[in-house]
Protein backbone atom coordinates (compact mmCIF):
# COMPACT_ATOMS: atom_id res chain seq x y z
CA UNK A 1 0.00 0.00 0.00
CA UNK A 2 2.94 2.74 0.64
CA UNK A 3 3.85 2.17 -2.82
CA UNK A 4 0.74 3.61 -4.30
CA UNK A 5 0.47 6.22 -1.63
CA UNK A 6 3.99 6.91 -2.55
CA UNK A 7 3.58 6.86 -6.33
CA UNK A 8 0.13 8.98 -5.79
CA UNK A 9 1.78 11.95 -3.69
CA UNK A 10 4.63 12.48 -5.75
CA UNK A 11 2.59 12.41 -9.21
CA UNK A 12 0.56 15.50 -7.23
CA UNK A 13 3.84 17.25 -6.70
CA UNK A 14 5.54 16.35 -10.31
CA UNK A 15 1.82 17.54 -12.09
CA UNK A 16 1.41 20.70 -9.89
CA UNK A 17 5.40 21.65 -10.63
CA UNK A 18 4.42 21.78 -14.52
CA UNK A 19 3.08 24.71 -16.13
CA UNK A 20 1.34 22.67 -18.56
CA UNK A 21 -0.48 21.08 -16.15
CA UNK A 22 -1.98 23.83 -14.18
CA UNK A 23 -2.94 25.19 -17.72
CA UNK A 24 -4.43 22.99 -19.50
CA UNK A 25 -6.47 21.02 -16.52
CA UNK A 26 -7.87 24.67 -15.06
CA UNK A 27 -6.77 27.80 -17.09
CA UNK A 28 -7.67 26.60 -20.66
CA UNK A 29 -10.92 24.87 -19.46
CA UNK A 30 -12.02 28.74 -17.76
CA UNK A 31 -10.81 30.72 -20.58
CA UNK A 32 -13.28 28.61 -22.63
CA UNK A 33 -15.90 28.46 -20.12
CA UNK A 34 -15.70 32.17 -19.56
CA UNK A 35 -15.58 32.67 -23.66
CA UNK A 36 -18.51 30.25 -24.63
CA UNK A 37 -20.45 31.60 -21.65
CA UNK A 38 -20.08 34.90 -22.95
CA UNK A 39 -22.27 34.14 -26.31
CA UNK A 40 -24.25 32.05 -25.17
CA UNK A 41 -25.05 32.11 -21.76
CA UNK A 42 -28.16 33.82 -21.87
CA UNK A 43 -29.88 31.72 -19.54
CA UNK A 44 -29.08 28.89 -16.66
CA UNK A 45 -30.24 26.29 -19.24
CA UNK A 46 -27.23 27.65 -22.18
CA UNK A 47 -25.23 27.97 -18.90
CA UNK A 48 -25.44 24.01 -17.89
CA UNK A 49 -24.67 23.53 -21.48
CA UNK A 50 -21.79 25.21 -21.40
CA UNK A 51 -20.44 23.75 -18.36
CA UNK A 52 -21.50 20.32 -19.56
CA UNK A 53 -19.50 21.52 -22.92
CA UNK A 54 -16.45 22.29 -20.43
CA UNK A 55 -16.48 19.63 -18.16
CA UNK A 56 -16.66 17.01 -21.31
CA UNK A 57 -13.44 19.07 -22.34
CA UNK A 58 -11.78 18.19 -19.41
CA UNK A 59 -12.43 14.67 -18.82
CA UNK A 60 -11.34 14.23 -22.28
CA UNK A 61 -8.20 15.94 -22.37
CA UNK A 62 -7.30 14.56 -18.34
CA UNK A 63 -7.87 10.79 -20.14
CA UNK A 64 -6.28 10.97 -23.53
CA UNK A 65 -3.74 14.00 -22.79
CA UNK A 66 -3.07 13.58 -18.91
CA UNK A 67 -2.85 10.13 -18.85
CA UNK A 68 -2.44 8.59 -22.07
CA UNK A 69 -0.19 10.53 -23.92
CA UNK A 70 1.95 11.23 -20.33
CA UNK A 71 2.40 7.43 -19.81
CA UNK A 72 3.65 6.89 -23.30
CA UNK A 73 6.07 9.86 -22.61
CA UNK A 74 7.45 8.49 -19.62
CA UNK A 75 7.81 5.34 -21.26
CA UNK A 76 10.08 6.59 -24.55
CA UNK A 77 11.90 8.53 -21.67
CA UNK A 78 13.34 5.62 -20.05
CA UNK A 79 11.59 6.79 -16.92
CA UNK A 80 9.25 3.64 -16.37
CA UNK A 81 12.72 1.51 -17.16
CA UNK A 82 14.05 2.76 -13.94
CA UNK A 83 11.23 1.73 -12.00
CA UNK A 84 10.93 -1.52 -13.68
CA UNK A 85 14.26 -2.91 -11.36
CA UNK A 86 12.28 -2.14 -8.59
CA UNK A 87 9.62 -5.29 -7.00
CA UNK A 88 6.50 -3.03 -7.69
CA UNK A 89 4.04 -4.20 -10.33
CA UNK A 90 2.13 -1.64 -13.02
CA UNK A 91 -0.66 -1.56 -10.78
CA UNK A 92 0.77 1.79 -8.00
CA UNK A 93 1.59 3.63 -11.46
CA UNK A 94 -1.64 3.22 -13.20
CA UNK A 95 -3.97 3.40 -9.98
CA UNK A 96 -1.50 6.60 -8.99
CA UNK A 97 -2.48 8.25 -12.72
CA UNK A 98 -6.27 7.33 -12.30
CA UNK A 99 -6.29 8.95 -8.71
CA UNK A 100 -3.83 11.83 -9.47
CA UNK A 101 -6.21 12.62 -12.53
CA UNK A 102 -9.21 12.69 -10.31
CA UNK A 103 -7.33 14.85 -7.24
CA UNK A 104 -6.22 17.88 -9.67
CA UNK A 105 -9.66 17.54 -11.71
CA UNK A 106 -11.88 17.98 -9.16
CA UNK A 107 -11.65 20.71 -7.45
CA UNK A 108 -12.03 22.44 -11.44
CA UNK A 109 -15.50 21.56 -11.14
CA UNK A 110 -16.22 22.48 -7.86
CA UNK A 111 -14.83 25.60 -9.15
CA UNK A 112 -16.82 25.80 -12.49
CA UNK A 113 -20.21 25.15 -10.85
CA UNK A 114 -19.29 28.02 -8.25
CA UNK A 115 -18.30 30.02 -11.08
CA UNK A 116 -21.34 29.28 -13.25
CA UNK A 117 -23.79 29.79 -9.75
CA UNK A 118 -22.81 33.26 -8.96
CA UNK A 119 -21.96 34.98 -12.28
CA UNK A 120 -24.31 33.07 -14.44
CA UNK A 121 -26.59 32.25 -11.82
CA UNK A 122 -26.94 28.44 -12.90
CA UNK A 123 -28.58 26.81 -10.31
CA UNK A 124 -26.98 24.58 -8.36
CA UNK A 125 -27.75 21.02 -8.85
CA UNK A 126 -30.60 19.33 -6.55
CA UNK A 127 -27.89 16.21 -6.08
CA UNK A 128 -24.25 18.02 -6.13
CA UNK A 129 -22.55 15.51 -4.29
CA UNK A 130 -23.93 12.60 -7.20
CA UNK A 131 -22.85 14.81 -9.84
CA UNK A 132 -19.15 15.18 -8.63
CA UNK A 133 -19.18 11.28 -7.76
CA UNK A 134 -20.62 10.72 -11.53
CA UNK A 135 -18.03 13.22 -13.08
CA UNK A 136 -15.10 11.59 -11.01
CA UNK A 137 -16.17 8.17 -12.40
CA UNK A 138 -16.36 9.32 -15.69
CA UNK A 139 -12.84 10.86 -15.50
CA UNK A 140 -11.44 7.74 -14.05
CA UNK A 141 -12.88 5.37 -16.85
CA UNK A 142 -11.85 8.22 -19.64
CA UNK A 143 -7.74 7.95 -17.68
CA UNK A 144 -8.48 4.15 -17.92
CA UNK A 145 -9.42 4.38 -21.81
CA UNK A 146 -6.18 6.92 -22.08
CA UNK A 147 -4.34 4.35 -20.03
CA UNK A 148 -5.29 1.51 -22.49
CA UNK A 149 -4.22 3.50 -25.71
CA UNK A 150 -0.92 3.87 -23.92
CA UNK A 151 -0.73 0.33 -23.44
CA UNK A 152 -1.15 -0.43 -27.55
CA UNK A 153 0.73 2.66 -28.44
CA UNK A 154 4.05 1.43 -29.95
CA UNK A 155 5.61 4.95 -29.67
CA UNK A 156 4.78 8.72 -29.68
CA UNK A 157 3.34 9.08 -33.05
CA UNK A 158 0.92 6.30 -32.50
CA UNK A 159 -0.08 7.57 -29.48
CA UNK A 160 -0.94 11.00 -30.97
CA UNK A 161 -2.86 9.31 -33.83
CA UNK A 162 -4.40 7.19 -31.70
CA UNK A 163 -5.60 10.12 -28.90
CA UNK A 164 -6.98 12.17 -31.91
CA UNK A 165 -9.34 9.66 -33.07
CA UNK A 166 -10.98 9.12 -30.55
CA UNK A 167 -10.29 13.02 -28.81
CA UNK A 168 -11.86 14.60 -31.69
CA UNK A 169 -15.43 12.41 -32.31
CA UNK A 170 -15.81 12.02 -28.54
CA UNK A 171 -15.94 15.80 -28.44
CA UNK A 172 -17.75 16.35 -31.45
CA UNK A 173 -20.35 13.26 -31.40
CA UNK A 174 -21.06 13.22 -27.85
CA UNK A 175 -23.47 15.88 -27.83
CA UNK A 176 -20.75 17.85 -25.51
CA UNK A 177 -20.55 20.55 -28.41
CA UNK A 178 -22.94 19.81 -30.88
CA UNK A 179 -26.39 19.37 -29.08
CA UNK A 180 -27.79 15.67 -28.92
CA UNK A 181 -30.78 16.40 -30.69
CA UNK A 182 -29.35 17.99 -34.04
CA UNK A 183 -28.43 14.38 -34.10
CA UNK A 184 -30.73 12.04 -36.92
CA UNK A 185 -30.58 8.75 -38.54
CA UNK A 186 -27.12 7.41 -38.62
CA UNK A 187 -25.52 9.99 -36.39
CA UNK A 188 -27.90 9.39 -33.96
CA UNK A 189 -26.97 6.01 -34.03
CA UNK A 190 -23.08 7.10 -34.25
CA UNK A 191 -24.07 8.88 -31.30
CA UNK A 192 -25.54 6.06 -29.32
CA UNK A 193 -21.92 4.06 -29.22
CA UNK A 194 -19.91 7.68 -28.40
CA UNK A 195 -18.60 6.70 -24.90
CA UNK A 196 -19.08 10.74 -24.26
CA UNK A 197 -22.39 10.39 -24.83
CA UNK A 198 -22.57 8.64 -21.47
CA UNK A 199 -20.78 11.38 -19.99
CA UNK A 200 -22.70 14.08 -21.17
CA UNK A 201 -26.30 12.37 -20.77
CA UNK A 202 -25.62 11.68 -16.90
CA UNK A 203 -24.49 15.50 -16.44
CA UNK A 204 -28.02 16.33 -18.38
CA UNK A 205 -29.97 14.02 -16.12
CA UNK A 206 -28.43 15.95 -13.47
CA UNK A 207 -27.98 19.03 -13.73
CA UNK A 208 -30.99 20.05 -15.86
CA UNK A 209 -33.66 17.33 -15.09
CA UNK A 210 -32.56 17.17 -11.04
CA UNK A 211 -32.19 13.63 -10.99
CA UNK A 212 -29.67 11.72 -8.40
CA UNK A 213 -26.84 9.57 -9.21
CA UNK A 214 -28.79 5.75 -9.04
CA UNK A 215 -31.53 6.87 -11.32
CA UNK A 216 -28.67 7.27 -13.92
CA UNK A 217 -26.90 3.33 -13.09
CA UNK A 218 -27.18 2.70 -16.60
CA UNK A 219 -24.44 5.48 -16.94
CA UNK A 220 -22.97 4.39 -13.81
CA UNK A 221 -22.36 1.14 -14.96
CA UNK A 222 -21.23 1.82 -18.24
CA UNK A 223 -18.15 3.99 -16.49
CA UNK A 224 -17.37 1.71 -13.80
CA UNK A 225 -17.27 -1.40 -16.45
CA UNK A 226 -14.82 0.85 -18.23
CA UNK A 227 -12.65 1.28 -15.32
CA UNK A 228 -12.26 -2.07 -14.80
CA UNK A 229 -12.25 -3.61 -18.41
CA UNK A 230 -9.49 -0.51 -19.19
CA UNK A 231 -7.21 -0.99 -16.08
CA UNK A 232 -7.16 -4.69 -16.59
CA UNK A 233 -5.89 -4.32 -20.36
CA UNK A 234 -3.49 -1.72 -19.66
CA UNK A 235 -2.10 -3.70 -16.67
CA UNK A 236 -1.95 -6.53 -19.02
CA UNK A 237 -0.64 -4.89 -22.16
CA UNK A 238 1.49 -2.53 -19.91
CA UNK A 239 4.79 -1.82 -21.06
CA UNK A 240 8.12 -0.61 -19.36
CA UNK A 241 10.59 -0.11 -21.80
CA UNK A 242 10.39 1.66 -25.20
CA UNK A 243 12.07 -1.45 -26.72
CA UNK A 244 9.07 -3.71 -25.99
CA UNK A 245 6.55 -2.96 -29.22
CA UNK A 246 3.53 -4.98 -29.46
CA UNK A 247 1.94 -6.15 -32.67
CA UNK A 248 -0.32 -4.16 -34.40
CA UNK A 249 -3.35 -6.88 -33.71
CA UNK A 250 -2.95 -6.34 -29.98
CA UNK A 251 -4.11 -2.55 -30.90
CA UNK A 252 -7.95 -4.31 -30.77
CA UNK A 253 -7.40 -4.19 -27.11
CA UNK A 254 -8.85 -0.53 -27.46
CA UNK A 255 -12.23 -2.25 -29.03
CA UNK A 256 -12.52 -4.73 -25.64
CA UNK A 257 -11.87 -1.27 -23.66
CA UNK A 258 -14.69 0.32 -25.55
CA UNK A 259 -17.31 -3.25 -25.06
CA UNK A 260 -19.48 -1.36 -22.10
CA UNK A 261 -20.28 1.39 -24.97
CA UNK A 262 -20.89 -0.98 -27.68
CA UNK A 263 -23.06 -2.69 -25.04
CA UNK A 264 -25.39 0.57 -24.09
CA UNK A 265 -24.98 1.65 -27.78
CA UNK A 266 -26.77 -1.21 -28.94
CA UNK A 267 -29.33 -1.51 -26.35
CA UNK A 268 -29.99 2.56 -26.89
CA UNK A 269 -30.34 2.15 -30.79
CA UNK A 270 -32.55 -0.99 -30.49
CA UNK A 271 -35.10 0.51 -27.92
CA UNK B 1 29.21 -16.04 5.43
CA UNK B 2 27.99 -18.38 3.65
CA UNK B 3 29.76 -20.17 0.63
CA UNK B 4 26.83 -20.87 -1.78
CA UNK B 5 27.50 -18.97 -4.99
CA UNK B 6 25.27 -15.57 -5.53
CA UNK B 7 25.41 -16.28 -8.67
CA UNK B 8 24.83 -19.79 -10.81
CA UNK B 9 24.47 -19.52 -14.52
CA UNK B 10 24.34 -22.79 -16.77
CA UNK B 11 24.35 -22.67 -20.39
CA UNK B 12 22.37 -19.55 -20.51
CA UNK B 13 20.68 -18.37 -23.76
CA UNK B 14 18.75 -15.77 -25.17
CA UNK B 15 17.47 -14.66 -28.29
CA UNK B 16 15.51 -12.36 -29.76
CA UNK B 17 13.75 -13.75 -32.93
CA UNK B 18 16.40 -14.94 -34.92
CA UNK B 19 19.59 -13.02 -33.21
CA UNK B 20 21.44 -15.03 -30.72
CA UNK B 21 22.41 -12.62 -28.34
CA UNK B 22 23.79 -15.17 -25.72
CA UNK B 23 25.04 -18.12 -26.54
CA UNK B 24 25.26 -20.76 -23.60
CA UNK B 25 27.28 -19.09 -21.43
CA UNK B 26 28.23 -20.46 -17.64
CA UNK B 27 29.87 -18.68 -14.64
CA UNK B 28 29.08 -18.13 -11.03
CA UNK B 29 30.03 -15.65 -8.94
CA UNK B 30 30.81 -15.84 -4.98
CA UNK B 31 29.83 -13.67 -2.19
CA UNK B 32 31.68 -10.16 -1.87
CA UNK B 33 33.06 -10.66 -5.42
CA UNK B 34 33.26 -8.23 -8.16
CA UNK B 35 32.62 -9.83 -11.21
CA UNK B 36 33.24 -8.05 -14.19
CA UNK B 37 31.63 -8.78 -17.76
CA UNK B 38 33.74 -7.26 -20.07
CA UNK B 39 33.17 -6.65 -24.18
CA UNK B 40 32.23 -4.67 -27.19
CA UNK B 41 28.54 -3.46 -27.76
CA UNK B 42 26.65 -6.12 -29.10
CA UNK B 43 28.60 -8.86 -27.18
CA UNK B 44 25.49 -10.03 -24.67
CA UNK B 45 26.74 -8.06 -21.55
CA UNK B 46 23.80 -5.88 -20.84
CA UNK B 47 21.37 -9.36 -22.11
CA UNK B 48 22.88 -11.66 -19.83
CA UNK B 49 22.97 -8.83 -16.60
CA UNK B 50 19.15 -8.13 -17.76
CA UNK B 51 18.31 -12.06 -17.35
CA UNK B 52 19.92 -12.45 -13.76
CA UNK B 53 17.48 -8.74 -13.02
CA UNK B 54 14.82 -10.43 -13.69
CA UNK B 55 13.92 -7.36 -16.68
CA UNK B 56 13.90 -10.29 -19.28
CA UNK B 57 12.99 -14.22 -20.16
CA UNK B 58 15.90 -16.45 -20.69
CA UNK B 59 15.97 -18.90 -23.98
CA UNK B 60 17.67 -21.45 -22.67
CA UNK B 61 19.78 -22.95 -19.59
CA UNK B 62 19.64 -21.94 -16.08
CA UNK B 63 20.09 -18.91 -13.45
CA UNK B 64 19.88 -18.70 -10.10
CA UNK B 65 20.52 -15.52 -8.29
CA UNK B 66 19.99 -15.09 -4.51
CA UNK B 67 18.77 -18.62 -4.54
CA UNK B 68 15.89 -17.51 -6.56
CA UNK B 69 14.72 -18.11 -10.19
CA UNK B 70 15.13 -14.80 -11.73
CA UNK B 71 12.34 -15.41 -14.22
CA UNK B 72 9.70 -17.09 -11.90
CA UNK B 73 10.36 -15.37 -8.46
CA UNK B 74 11.36 -11.53 -10.20
CA UNK B 75 9.54 -9.94 -7.41
CA UNK B 76 11.15 -11.27 -4.57
CA UNK B 77 14.70 -11.47 -6.17
CA UNK B 78 14.28 -6.95 -7.18
CA UNK B 79 13.60 -6.49 -3.92
CA UNK B 80 17.10 -7.85 -2.64
CA UNK B 81 19.09 -6.74 -5.01
CA UNK B 82 20.46 -3.10 -6.38
CA UNK B 83 20.23 -2.50 -10.18
CA UNK B 84 21.92 0.48 -11.58
CA UNK B 85 20.70 0.84 -15.34
CA UNK B 86 22.89 1.75 -18.85
CA UNK B 87 20.01 4.32 -19.65
CA UNK B 88 17.54 5.78 -17.22
CA UNK B 89 15.46 8.87 -16.54
CA UNK B 90 13.94 10.40 -14.12
CA UNK B 91 11.03 13.22 -14.22
CA UNK B 92 12.19 16.36 -14.98
CA UNK B 93 10.51 18.01 -11.61
CA UNK B 94 11.60 15.25 -9.64
CA UNK B 95 13.86 16.09 -6.38
CA UNK B 96 16.96 14.14 -5.75
CA UNK B 97 15.78 13.31 -2.09
CA UNK B 98 12.45 12.66 -3.36
CA UNK B 99 13.55 10.17 -5.77
CA UNK B 100 14.84 8.31 -3.20
CA UNK B 101 12.30 8.46 -1.10
CA UNK B 102 9.77 7.32 -3.54
CA UNK B 103 12.06 4.43 -4.69
CA UNK B 104 12.75 3.32 -1.35
CA UNK B 105 8.97 2.64 -0.54
CA UNK B 106 9.08 0.37 -3.30
CA UNK B 107 11.19 -2.08 -1.15
CA UNK B 108 10.81 -3.85 2.20
CA UNK B 109 13.46 -2.54 3.13
CA UNK B 110 15.11 0.46 2.76
CA UNK B 111 17.66 2.94 4.81
CA UNK B 112 17.41 6.66 5.29
CA UNK B 113 17.25 9.05 2.04
CA UNK B 114 19.93 11.29 4.04
CA UNK B 115 22.50 8.77 4.71
CA UNK B 116 22.88 8.15 1.21
CA UNK B 117 22.79 11.76 -0.16
CA UNK B 118 25.99 11.87 2.23
CA UNK B 119 27.60 8.79 0.63
CA UNK B 120 26.94 9.99 -2.51
CA UNK B 121 27.60 13.58 -2.04
CA UNK B 122 24.42 14.36 -3.34
CA UNK B 123 23.49 16.57 0.04
CA UNK B 124 23.70 19.68 -1.38
CA UNK B 125 21.87 18.73 -4.11
CA UNK B 126 19.19 17.32 -2.82
CA UNK B 127 16.45 19.54 -3.08
CA UNK B 128 17.55 20.25 -6.90
CA UNK B 129 15.53 19.00 -9.60
CA UNK B 130 16.53 16.19 -12.11
CA UNK B 131 16.96 18.11 -15.08
CA UNK B 132 19.47 20.37 -13.21
CA UNK B 133 21.72 17.80 -12.13
CA UNK B 134 24.70 17.12 -14.47
CA UNK B 135 25.65 13.56 -15.79
CA UNK B 136 28.22 12.88 -13.07
CA UNK B 137 25.27 14.16 -10.37
CA UNK B 138 22.66 11.64 -12.23
CA UNK B 139 24.75 8.92 -12.09
CA UNK B 140 25.23 9.33 -8.59
CA UNK B 141 21.63 9.32 -7.86
CA UNK B 142 21.68 6.37 -10.21
CA UNK B 143 23.89 4.69 -7.76
CA UNK B 144 22.29 5.92 -4.60
CA UNK B 145 18.94 4.23 -5.93
CA UNK B 146 20.51 1.19 -6.60
CA UNK B 147 21.55 1.62 -2.74
CA UNK B 148 18.27 2.41 -1.50
CA UNK B 149 17.62 -1.23 -0.19
CA UNK B 150 20.91 -1.63 0.92
CA UNK B 151 20.95 -4.70 -1.30
CA UNK B 152 24.01 -7.17 -0.40
CA UNK B 153 24.28 -7.68 -4.40
CA UNK B 154 24.28 -4.56 -7.11
CA UNK B 155 24.03 -5.05 -10.77
CA UNK B 156 26.09 -2.30 -12.04
CA UNK B 157 25.73 -1.72 -15.98
CA UNK B 158 28.35 0.38 -17.64
CA UNK B 159 28.35 2.52 -14.64
CA UNK B 160 30.58 4.91 -16.25
CA UNK B 161 30.33 4.88 -20.03
CA UNK B 162 30.13 8.59 -20.77
CA UNK B 163 31.27 10.33 -17.82
CA UNK B 164 34.67 12.58 -17.71
CA UNK B 165 37.57 10.83 -15.92
CA UNK B 166 36.79 12.89 -12.81
CA UNK B 167 33.64 11.52 -12.46
CA UNK B 168 34.80 7.97 -13.49
CA UNK B 169 37.14 7.95 -10.81
CA UNK B 170 34.68 8.99 -7.86
CA UNK B 171 32.31 6.27 -9.11
CA UNK B 172 35.62 3.62 -8.97
CA UNK B 173 36.29 4.89 -5.17
CA UNK B 174 32.58 4.17 -4.53
CA UNK B 175 32.61 0.48 -6.07
CA UNK B 176 35.84 0.16 -4.13
CA UNK B 177 34.19 1.06 -0.87
CA UNK B 178 31.07 -1.41 -1.78
CA UNK B 179 33.64 -3.98 -2.54
CA UNK B 180 35.22 -3.15 0.96
CA UNK B 181 31.96 -3.89 2.57
CA UNK B 182 31.85 -7.21 1.07
CA UNK B 183 29.17 -6.61 -1.05
CA UNK B 184 28.86 -8.51 -4.03
CA UNK B 185 28.69 -6.44 -7.63
CA UNK B 186 28.82 -7.61 -11.22
CA UNK B 187 29.62 -4.90 -13.56
CA UNK B 188 29.46 -4.66 -17.15
CA UNK B 189 32.04 -2.71 -18.50
CA UNK B 190 34.22 -1.92 -21.54
CA UNK B 191 36.88 0.12 -20.04
CA UNK B 192 39.59 -1.97 -19.30
CA UNK B 193 41.24 -0.23 -16.95
CA UNK B 194 38.19 -0.32 -15.12
CA UNK B 195 37.55 -3.82 -15.10
CA UNK B 196 41.61 -4.30 -13.84
CA UNK B 197 41.18 -1.76 -11.43
CA UNK B 198 37.92 -3.29 -9.50
CA UNK B 199 36.68 -6.79 -10.59
CA UNK B 200 37.99 -9.73 -8.57
CA UNK B 201 37.26 -11.84 -11.86
CA UNK B 202 36.52 -11.09 -15.27
CA UNK B 203 34.58 -12.59 -18.18
CA UNK B 204 35.40 -11.77 -21.49
CA UNK B 205 32.16 -11.91 -23.39
CA UNK B 206 32.19 -11.42 -27.21
CA UNK B 207 29.53 -12.38 -29.87
CA UNK B 208 27.53 -14.08 -26.82
CA UNK B 209 29.96 -16.89 -25.74
CA UNK B 210 32.62 -16.26 -22.71
CA UNK B 211 36.14 -16.51 -24.52
CA UNK B 212 38.19 -16.39 -21.20
CA UNK B 213 37.41 -15.91 -17.69
CA UNK B 214 39.42 -15.54 -14.64
CA UNK B 215 41.60 -12.76 -12.49
CA UNK B 216 42.55 -9.92 -14.40
CA UNK B 217 46.67 -11.75 -13.62
CA UNK B 218 45.40 -15.11 -14.83
CA UNK B 219 44.17 -13.44 -17.87
CA UNK B 220 47.12 -11.95 -18.77
CA UNK B 221 49.45 -14.80 -17.62
CA UNK B 222 47.59 -17.01 -20.47
CA UNK B 223 48.43 -14.43 -23.03
CA UNK B 224 50.87 -15.78 -25.58
CA UNK B 225 51.83 -12.27 -25.72
CA UNK B 226 55.56 -11.30 -24.31
CA UNK B 227 56.12 -8.82 -21.20
CA UNK B 228 58.42 -5.90 -22.30
CA UNK B 229 60.95 -4.68 -20.28
CA UNK B 230 62.51 -1.29 -21.14
CA UNK B 231 66.12 0.12 -19.45
CA UNK B 232 67.93 2.97 -19.27
CA UNK B 233 71.41 3.07 -18.28
CA UNK B 234 73.64 5.69 -17.32
CA UNK B 235 76.54 4.68 -20.09
CA UNK B 236 76.07 3.47 -23.35
CA UNK B 237 76.08 -0.29 -23.61
CA UNK B 238 78.02 -2.04 -26.54
CA UNK B 239 75.20 -4.03 -28.97
CA UNK B 240 77.40 -6.57 -29.69
CA UNK B 241 78.90 -7.38 -26.12
CA UNK B 242 75.02 -8.27 -25.08
CA UNK B 243 74.70 -11.71 -23.45
CA UNK B 244 71.26 -13.37 -24.22
CA UNK B 245 69.52 -13.27 -20.89
CA UNK B 246 67.45 -16.92 -19.67
CA UNK B 247 63.75 -16.47 -21.12
CA UNK B 248 64.48 -13.41 -23.45
CA UNK B 249 62.87 -13.39 -26.49
CA UNK B 250 63.80 -10.71 -28.67
CA UNK B 251 66.82 -7.76 -27.48
CA UNK B 252 67.23 -4.45 -28.94
CA UNK B 253 69.16 -1.55 -28.15
CA UNK B 254 68.18 1.97 -29.27
CA UNK B 255 70.48 4.63 -31.08
CA UNK B 256 71.38 6.11 -28.53
CA UNK B 257 72.91 3.39 -26.81
CA UNK B 258 71.42 3.44 -23.69
CA UNK B 259 67.81 2.38 -24.15
CA UNK B 260 67.15 -1.41 -23.84
CA UNK B 261 64.22 -3.19 -24.78
CA UNK B 262 64.03 -6.81 -23.89
CA UNK B 263 60.72 -8.98 -24.29
CA UNK B 264 60.32 -12.21 -22.03
CA UNK B 265 58.29 -14.67 -21.65
CA UNK B 266 58.91 -15.18 -18.05
CA UNK B 267 60.31 -11.15 -17.40
CA UNK B 268 60.80 -11.36 -13.58
CA UNK B 269 63.59 -13.90 -13.66
CA UNK B 270 64.88 -12.09 -17.81
CA UNK B 271 65.03 -8.98 -15.09
CA UNK B 272 66.55 -10.38 -12.26
CA UNK B 273 69.71 -11.58 -14.80
CA UNK B 274 69.44 -8.30 -16.32
CA UNK B 275 70.32 -6.66 -13.15
CA UNK B 276 72.80 -9.20 -12.25
CA UNK B 277 74.67 -8.31 -15.33
CA UNK B 278 74.48 -4.94 -14.95
CA UNK B 279 76.16 -5.05 -11.82
CA UNK B 280 78.95 -6.76 -12.56
CA UNK B 281 79.54 -4.71 -15.55
CA UNK B 282 79.57 -1.88 -13.31
CA UNK B 283 76.82 -0.05 -15.37
CA UNK B 284 74.32 2.66 -13.25
CA UNK B 285 70.80 2.03 -13.80
CA UNK B 286 69.01 5.05 -14.59
CA UNK B 287 65.60 4.04 -15.47
CA UNK B 288 63.25 0.65 -15.74
CA UNK B 289 60.16 -0.27 -16.54
CA UNK B 290 57.85 -4.38 -16.51
CA UNK B 291 55.18 -3.61 -18.99
CA UNK B 292 52.98 -6.78 -18.89
CA UNK B 293 50.07 -7.85 -21.31
CA UNK B 294 47.00 -5.55 -20.30
CA UNK B 295 43.47 -7.10 -20.37
CA UNK B 296 43.15 -5.31 -23.75
CA UNK B 297 45.98 -7.11 -25.69
CA UNK B 298 44.21 -10.46 -23.99
CA UNK B 299 40.79 -9.36 -25.38
CA UNK B 300 42.45 -8.67 -28.83
CA UNK B 301 44.07 -11.58 -28.88
CA UNK B 302 41.23 -13.96 -28.28
CA UNK B 303 38.45 -12.18 -30.04
CA UNK B 304 40.41 -10.33 -32.93
CA UNK B 305 38.53 -7.09 -32.12
CA UNK B 306 39.20 -3.85 -29.92
CA UNK B 307 36.85 -3.22 -26.89
CA UNK B 308 34.87 -0.20 -28.48
CA UNK B 309 34.66 -1.97 -31.86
Amino acid sequence: MKEYLAIIAMDMKLALRLRAVIFFNYLFPLIFFFTFAAFMGRNSEQIAYVVRMSVTLGVLGSGFFGAGIRAIQDRELNILRRYKVTPITPAPILVGSMVTGWLIFLPYIVLLLFLAHVFYHMPLPEHMLGLLVFISLALIAFRALGLVIASVANNMQEGQILVQLFYFPLLLLGGATIPADNFRGVMRTIHNFVPSTYLVDGMLNMMNKGQGLFVNWKHVLVLIATTFIGGFISMKLFRWEKEEKISGSAKWWVVLALLPFIVMGVWQSLR
Amino acid sequence: MSTAPVIQVRSLEKRYDKVEAVKGIDFQVDAGEVFGLLGPNGAGKTSTIEILEGLRPRTGGEATVLGFDPHRQTQQLKDRIGVCLQATNLPAKMRVQEALELFGSFYTRSISSEQLLNRLQLWEKRAAYYETLSGGQKQRLALALALVNDPQLLFLDEPTTGLDPQIRLEIHKLIEELKSEKRTVVLTTHYIEEAERLCDRVAIIDEGKIVAMGTPRELQQKSRMQSRIDIVTAQPLNGNALPHWPEALETSLADDSRSLTVYSSRPARTLFEIMKWLDQQGLHLEDVHLKRPTLEDVFVELTGKKLRD
